[in-house]
């Protein structure tokens, strides 16, 4: 039961395209110096505009990724083909680690940890895969559960949902050491479960446990221990060491920037000091780059993109469509937070991309494809906000747009005026 | 409350503290960041001046004889580079540098830094840089070469590792020589290569040190340096030094300190007195040579002449001191002789009474006597006094006249033979170089001047300004000296030794070394010196000769010394093609 199709949201649109253009100027600039530096400590054979090209392929590739999704492959596709999708994405994720497991080339391998498919020319990060694929799963799943209206029984909801988010957690986190996607995989669950109505008490207990085993095997693990252990020296002043460099070159970054920056093409820390500093640490070359003033504006176009994408769940009739629109919201809006905050000391270090602004194929075309998708569903929305009262499953009568908005309009009018006396 | 209400509100209190969190950063903790970031991306680095070279005079042209090389240093992070293929590259192109156990880097837990190889030539750095190896730079540094070998070592001194002159004349011209250093002050990369990024960018670039050319003839040095070291080899002597002057100009032709050392390996010298220039930073006893300085005071104040007599006893009492002649034979003994005959038998006796003489009592030594003695020596001759040639300079003794000690006529009696006070060869030369020039003081001079990029020798500032001449002699007094020294050799002559058409006077000193504070009279530990100068014959000195042997332990008169001069002169002669007159 679709609404009539009208255009599509353009602040989505733009602030996608926008955030593209951005990370390739960044690159662009950058690049060279990565270049350089790869060259002289390892003797690599980098050409200066290796990374600018790189990520031209990149931008190239998720744009089409992006129009595909947009405009060629219908939700209801997906919808249709939830189960096989989210069965491949776990086996392409089982298969990287079995293949780890034998040693073969085809699994490549960075610092002990087995992330990529190496085909050939290209790599492939099947975690990527496995995020899009769950967002897609749980959207129908919590879709279905809606209308049998068994979302907080136990064995209807809780036992598959748990089953599916702990093979998707256990291949990720354990397997493949990933904790930055098995952050954005939690994000993306519990952010879906809030939007679909789980019962207050059961998602509270449920978050409680998932932070028990989070935080438990951060204790337990001993290079992530390191970095919380440099994130609270960073944090409190403590001595400098090798765990606490990139941290503090992040934060060097990001405080020499000042107020507008030091300008394109003069970062310093770029020039080999930060680590990672066009994937991860992307964000606090921009801040030495564009300074506060520049940061503030990236930040604002995320917030503004994110609330769109609040708004178009808001306004989107169907349950799966929302539900997914939710868990690519939530999606970002993890992998954009966690990055920052990391960059600026927030929260420790757990190697995460910046979605849209890192250099990074698999990430982008990936998160391209998803944000594609909730740009078709933003051509159906209604006018009005649906509203549920989701604890109950009992749902209002949905207005009629015409009438409710001006409704709506009147009531914003009045809640004014109310306030002005 | 609707629930997307919730994610809006995460949202924006997640974007919030972030925001809150940067203006901290960029705007608060500002300043801090920057210094920060500086501190870590400025790189200070020095330009190092070009070192200037050392020539030498041949056939009146300069020529190099200390030169520059650049070599470099072979410097590995062992964490990342190929270890076989440096280990390879290594012992194909600079096998004889590697300075350091490339398995011990290798097994060296956490190492990021190591000089593997040392003085690397420009030729095997860059083909080891050609191959590519990561994890390894060069650092260029520049090594002085002595393309001489052991040539006048004692001259040229040695430039240690941190850069600095040391000895000779690399030592005491080295603010000549090193230039000044400038510097680079950038920001720069990870690995140290300066950015053009910053306006904070400083270069002041390097003044580079001047080329320096000595007086000495290279060649004359040579010879001069062979003969002394085959004397030495043939004698029980275990040290040599020789002077070559120019009397005239007080310029210093030839100057050996033998054994010699490498001054491009000056590191395997076991002794480091080795390095020491005998000639101007050994203060001694030059003995029977002062006789020269004493005689020239006593006729040059009209107390005497070559010919005034005096009763020549075996010894003289002073001061309740008998003071022996050396020279004990029945013929001198008690016998009325010229002072000539004192001078030419070196009696002690006599150069006392030439004290006598100038005191104005032929019987005793005066305060007077004590007073004009040491106008001469110390303020005439300059003795005990550092001379400001451009070496490094020892100062020296000489007593004052009104000292107050026990035993004052009896020192200065023994200073008259040229004991009891220290000055080193070249005070001693420079102050003979007056006796036998015309009475002229000059200051000695080792360099000529600096060489300007026109091949022009520009003399130093230093020397013009500090420049004595002074006429300290009459010049009857000057001929007088000179003719007594002649005729003290004129047996050399006819033994054939100097050549017919030649005038080459002199004399010998033998001095008792001081052991433990007094003189050791057992005779065995003797430091023999011999002062002349040669002449065409009835012509001014062309070229004055100083030779000084001893070994510790070693008797050695002035007749070794005596000898090597009489070798000495006639090469000299030869050597610098000095025409016989008849």
């Amino acid at each position: 039961m679709k609404n009539r199709k009208h255009k599509s949201d353009l602040v989505i649109l733009f602030a996608t395209l926008g955030l593209m253009a951005l990370g390739l100027i960044v690159i662009y600039a950058i690049g060279p110096m990565r270049a350089n530096v790869l060259n002289s400590t390892y003797g690599s054979n980098y050409d200066p505009n290796d990374f600018f090209i790189g990520q031209l392929r990149s931008v190239g590739l998720s744009l089409v990724a992006f129009f595909v999704a947009f405009k060629v492959i219908p939700y209801e596709l997906l919808r249709k083909w939830s189960k096989p999708i989210i069965i491949i994405a776990l086996i392409l994720s089982a298969l990287l680690w079995l293949l780890a497991k034998v040693g073969s080339p085809l699994a490549k391998c960075e610092l002990g940890e087995c992330r990529w498919y190496n085909l050939g020319i290209i790599s492939f990060q099947p975690a990527e895969a496995l995020k899009l694929a769950l967002v897609i799963y749980l959207a129908d799943f919590l879709a279905r559960k809606k209308e049998e209206g068994t979302i907080g029984a136990w064995r209807e909801f809780w036992v598959p949902l748990i089953i599916v988010c702990g093979a998707s957690l256990g291949l990720v986190v354990v397997a493949q050491g990933d904790l930055g996607t098995g952050v954005a995989l939690i994000a993306i669950i519990f952010g879906m479960l809030l939007i679909a109505g789980v019962p207050a008490k059961q998602y509270l207990i449920m978050l409680a446990i998932v932070l028990v085993v989070a935080v438990g095997s951060v204790a337990l693990s001993d290079h992530r221990m390191e970095r919380v252990d440099a994130w609270i020296a960073t944090l409190s002043g403590g001595e400098s060491s090798d765990s606490t460099y990139h941290i503090e070159n992040a934060m060097m970054a990001i405080g020499a920037g000042g107020f507008f920056g030091v300008g394109i093409g003069n970062s310093v820390q770029a020039t080999g000091y930060l680590p990672e500093s066009i994937n991860d640490s992307v964000f606090a070359i921009m801040g030495e780059t564009f300074g506060f003033v520049g940061l503030i504006l990236v930040i604002s176009v995320f917030v503004i993109m994110l609330l769109r994408m609040l708004k178009v769940a808001d306004t989107t009739k169907p349950k799966d469509e929302r539900f997914y629109v939710v868990g690519v919201f939530s999606w970002v809006l993890a992998q954009v937070v966690v990055n920052i905050m990391a960059m600026t000391s927030l929260v420790p270090v757990t190697g995460i991309t910046l979605p849209l602004l890192s250099y990074g194929g698999t990430s982008m075309i990936f998160i391209s494809f998803a944000l594609g998708e909730v740009l078709q569903i933003s051509c159906y929305t209604s006018r009005e906000v649906i509203n549920y009262n989701e604890n109950t499953n009992s749902r209002r009568r949905v207005r009629g747009t015409h009438y409710s908005s001006r409704s709506r309009n009147s009531r914003n009018t009045t809640s004014k005026a109310t306030r002005r006396n | 409350m609707q629930r997307s209400k919730i994610l809006k509100r995460i949202v924006l209190a997640a974007f919030a503290i972030i925001a809150v969190r940067l203006f901290f950063i960029q705007i608060i903790e500002h300043d801090a960041w920057v210094a920060k970031a500086d501190e870590q991306h400025t790189m200070l680095e020095t330009i190092v001046a070009k070192r200037g070279e050392i020539y030498m005079m041949d056939q009146n042209e300069p020529v190099a004889v200390v030169m520059n090389q650049t070599t470099y240093s072979v410097i590995i992070d062992p964490a990342v580079t190929d270890k076989d293929g440096i280990k390879a590259a290594l012992n194909e192109y600079a096998k004889d540098n590697i300075s350091a156990d490339l398995d011990k880097v290798f097994s060296t837990e956490g190492l990021r830094y190591s000089i593997v190889a040392r003085g690397v030539s420009h030729t095997a750095a860059s083909k080891i840089a050609d191959k590519g190896i990561a994890g390894v730079w060069f650092q260029k540094s520049n090594q002085r070469v002595y393309p001489e070998g052991e040539l006048a070592s004692g001259i040229l001194g040695f430039v240690n590792a941190d850069g600095l002159g040391q000895y000779g004349v690399e030592g005491s011209l080295n603010n000549i020589l090193s230039g000044k250093d400038g510097l680079l002050k950038s920001i720069s990369d990870v690995n140290n290569v300066a950015l053009s990024i910053g306006d904070d960018n400083v270069k002041i670039p390097a003044e580079d040190g001047q080329n320096v050319v000595l007086s000495v003839d290279r060649g004359l040095e040579r010879g001069i340096e062979e003969i002394t070291q085959d004397t030495l080899n043939n004698s029980p002597a275990e040290h040599a030094a020789v002077l070559v002057m120019d009397p005239n100009t007080g310029e210093v032709i030839a100057m050996a300190n033998l054994p010699n050392y490498n001054p491009g390996n000056y590191g395997a010298v076991k002794d480091a007195s080795a390095y020491n220039n005998y000639t101007t930073e050994i203060p001694y006893e030059p003995a029977s040579i002062f006789k020269n300085f004493i005689f020239s005071a006593a006729i040059n104040e009209g107390k005497m002449d070559a010919d005034t007599t005096y009763f020549n006893e075996p010894y003289t009492e002073i001061d309740g001191n008998k003071i022996w002649n050396a020279e004990q034979r029945g013929s001198l003994n008690n016998h009325t002789l010229t002072m000539r005959q004192a001078l030419y038998w070196s009696l002690n006796v006599g150069s006392i009474q030439a004290l006598k003489f100038l005191g104005d009592n032929p019987n005793e030594i005066t305060t007077a006597g004590r007073e004009r003695m040491y106008d001469y020596y110390h303020n005439k001759f300059r003795l005990g006094q550092a001379t400001g040639i451009e070496l490094i300079e020892a100062e020296g003794f000489i007593w004052d006249p009104h000292a107050d000690i026990y035993g004052l006529n009896a020192a200065y009696a023994n200073m008259t033979f040229g004991q009891n006070l220290s000055a080193t060869m070249i005070q001693t030369a420079t102050a003979f170089s007056a006796v036998v020039n015309g009475g002229y003081y000059r200051t000695p001079t080792i360099v000529r001047g600096t060489l300007n990029d026109n091949g022009e020798i520009i003399p130093l500032t230093d020397d013009a300004e500090n420049k004595i001449e002074d006429k300290i002699l009459k010049d009857e007094t000057s001929a007088m000296m000179r003719e007594m020294l002649i005729n003290n050799r004129s047996y050399k002559l006819r033994a054939g030794i100097d050549r017919e058409g030649y005038d080459v006077g002199g004399k010998s000193g033998t001095a008792q070394v001081i052991v433990d504070g007094a003189y050791d009279d057992s005779m065995t530990n003797l430091i023999g010196s011999y002062i002349g100068f040669v002449a065409p014959a009835g012509e001014m000195p062309k070229y004055l000769i100083m030779t000084k042997m001893w070994g510790e332990g070693q008797a050695l008169s002035g007749g070794e010394a005596q000898e090597l001069f009489d070798v000495l002169s006639n090469y000299v002669i030869d050597y610098m093609k000095i025409k016989p007159a008849w």
